[in-house]
């Protein structure tokens, strides 16, 4: 299967062989990372109601689309510094490797609301409920948590390295692992899992385009896994060290989405689970069967923690893809190029908090932006799964015109891979002009109208404006010039 | 920047934040109450098991819906149809994904009426409000019962 090798006999990864800048972060570092950026406990008790089928509905996904982007990802990062920007440029073209980047980027702006709002729903389940139905409270919290958190991240990469490891650890491993120890004790005890978990029970219920829209969307539960990337510089061996760190994650992922949803399945029956809406209170329905019911605003801390983990890893990794390919390349204003003492693109991050501050008050407090904001989840997720056809597209490309590029990792049967990650993408995208729940009964066209305008405006319109307009003195960099501890 | 100022300085956000998540935890559990079974939490309870048990549900833990639904309600009644409420709900209406990856699905019937049903049991001078956005919603039976 998977190897990792350097032959002595082929040169070493450019990246292992320069001495540049020192390293930042170890390999277990950016696994956790990697994790953050990915996974929590916020989505188990969504999937606890599926019961034993949940295990399907993650390991499905994980063989079609995690093994993929991870095997893919890894021995591009083994081979190239810089994270995908990087790989589609050397792959297909500079414009691609901007527009990957952007993609990534994009996206994340309609993500910081919806988090925050969820992050401030939290604290209000711990403070005082009634708080979390206040449009100003919640404006209130959002702009504070995500301006701390760009305030942050523009300390530079290891103080947010440290902190998103730890919101991991936290607020994800160790409640995770509460869960599951409570659930095997459940077990010991004698009692009989709520969830049947025998092998009728294995696939989910199988209603057509539903079950297909619920199996195929999971895919996504993935996404994100290739984004830690940009920081591969900081490691002391990249071409070694990211496969192992990219290991790693993917296998905490998949401990993390899986084992605590089947643990919350055996305890508390799907039905008994929906009976209260929200995150926080399916938690409580777990606890309060071990009579610790005071454990709950405890995990909602430690959620609230994951949360603000996972958002800091976002806030650096795309935002420094985007500022090295368009310092180099000159694709955007120097203005967004500027960096501060620490090396960090703050430029870049503030005019995103901006943007992402406005669209966060109008959620927060026009109730009309805030009942159509799910539409903006998969519009993003859409511009999204352009990264990917992109990257396993320069990772088929790479391996025919620099077969001898030295890389830490060679994923074996590559075309294979790529091609499997290829067609999940593309059954992803198609999916994703499905009408889920919230669209009701309206009409199907308008809403692949609304979604293909969507990730036409998002995902092409304005990264082809920036590249249309960009001016040769734009370019602040020799290709290849690294800003906060970059090789290239 | 010295490495001396720089990690001084990692250790302010260190603490700032333990700080402030400790103080959140404290605050979380001085305000915690565990609901105290009486006589009229259990009318509830067994009323919503006997509601939802016409509903074609399985009949669920009485005391464990006393715990969590008291005799108000609690969480679960507390402006059901408010804009914010309701649009974070929407979004949780989603696949299996915790990060940026979350996209909405077509959710399961039962599990989505089954708050409907707690509604008319604890507050039901608030269902219509809950009623609006449920009848806005498309459902199927996804979950294997």
């Amino acid at each position: 299967m998977s190897s990792i090798d350097t032959p002595a006999e082929v040169p070493r990864p450019r990246a292992a062989t320069q001495t540049a800048a020192p390293s930042t972060m170890t390999w277990v570092t950016l696994a956790l990372m990697t994790t953050a950026s990915v996974a929590s406990l916020r989505a188990a008790p969504t999937m606890a109601i599926y019961g034993l089928a949940c295990v399907f509905l993650y390991l499905v996904p994980a063989i079609v689309f995690l093994l993929p982007t991870a095997l893919v990802s890894a021995e591009l990062a083994s081979g190239w510094n810089g994270g995908v920007y990087r790989w589609v440029a050397e792959g297909l073209s500079k414009p691609l490797g901007f527009l990957a980047v952007w993609c990534q980027f994009a996206m994340t702006i309609f993500y910081y609301p919806s988090l925050l709002a969820f992050v401030a729903s939290t604290i209000a389940y711990v403070i005082d409920p009634s708080l979390a139905s206040n449009g100003v409270y919640t404006a209130i919290v959002i702009m504070v948590l995500y301006w701390t958190g760009v305030w942050v991240s523009s300390r530079g990469t290891k103080a947010l390295a440290g902190l998103s490891s730890w919101g991991l650890i936290i607020g994800t491993l160790v409640p995770g692992t509460i869960l599951v120890v409570l659930g095997m004790v459940f077990l010991g005890q004698g009692n009989p899992s709520a969830a049947p978990m025998n092998a009728s029970h294995l696939l989910p219920e199988w209603t057509g385009l539903a079950s297909l829209v619920l199996i195929v969307n999971n895919f996504l539960s993935y996404s994100g896994m290739e984004m830690n990337a940009v920081h591969v510089s900081s490691l002391k061996d990249p071409a070694k060290e990211y496969p192992k760190s990219m290991f790693l994650a993917m296998g905490l992922v998949l401990l993390i989405f899986i084992l605590p949803a089947l643990a919350i399945s055996w305890v508390v029956p799907a039905d008994q689970l929906s009976l209260t809406a929200g995150v926080m209170q399916a938690f409580d329905a777990f606890f309060s069967y071990f009579d610790i019911g005071w454990m709950t605003p405890i995990a909602a801390v430690m959620l609230i923690s994951a949360s603000l983990a996972g958002m800091l890893t976002w806030l650096a990794g795309p935002s420094k893809g985007l500022l090295e390919i368009s310092r180099q390349e000159g694709y955007l204003p120097p203005f967004l190029q500027k960096l501060n003492k620490f090396g960090i693109q703050q430029n870049i991050l503030v005019t995103q908090g901006v943007v992402t501050s406005v669209i966060a008050l109008m959620y927060a407090l026009i109730p009309n932006v805030s009942s159509v904001y799910w539409i903006f989840s998969t519009i993003t997720t859409q511009v999204y799964l352009i990264v990917y056809l992109l990257m396993f597209a320069a990772a088929m490309r790479l391996r025919k015109t620099k077969p001898d590029h030295p890389r830490g990792y060679r994923v074996p049967a590559l075309g294979l891979v790529c091609t499997v990650g290829l067609l999940s993408s593309l059954a992803a995208l198609g999916i994703g002009f499905v009408p889920p729940s919230q669209f009701g009964g309206s009409s199907v066209w308008s809403y692949v109208l609304f979604i293909g305008c969507g990730l036409l405006v998002l995902g092409f319109l304005i990264p082809w404006l920036f590249l249309k307009f960009r001016k040769p003195n734009w370019r602040t960099a020799a290709a290849g010039a690294p800003s906060e501890g970059g090789r290239a | 920047m010295s490495p001396t100022r720089f990690a001084s300085e990692h250790k302010w956000i260190y603490w700032g934040a333990i700080v402030l998540l400790v103080g959140l935890a404290v605050t979380g559990l001085i305000r915690y109450e565990a609901v105290k079974a009486n006589n009229e939490t259990r009318k509830k309870a067994e009323q919503l098991q006997t509601e939802l048990v016409k509903a074609g549900y399985p009949s669920p833990d009485v005391d464990t819906v006393e715990q969590l639904l008291g005799t108000d309600g609690g969480v679960v009644c507390e402006q059901p149809g408010n804009a914010l409420k309701a649009a974070l709900w929407k979004i949780q209406q989603s696949n299996g994904a915790a990060g940026p990856g979350m996209r909405p699905v077509i959710s399961d019937t039962k599990a989505l009426e089954v708050e409907r049903i707690v509604l008319q049991v604890y507050c039901p001078d608030k269902v219509d409000d809950f009623q609006e956005e449920l009848n806005d919603l498309k459902t199927d039976d996804t979950v294997r019962r």
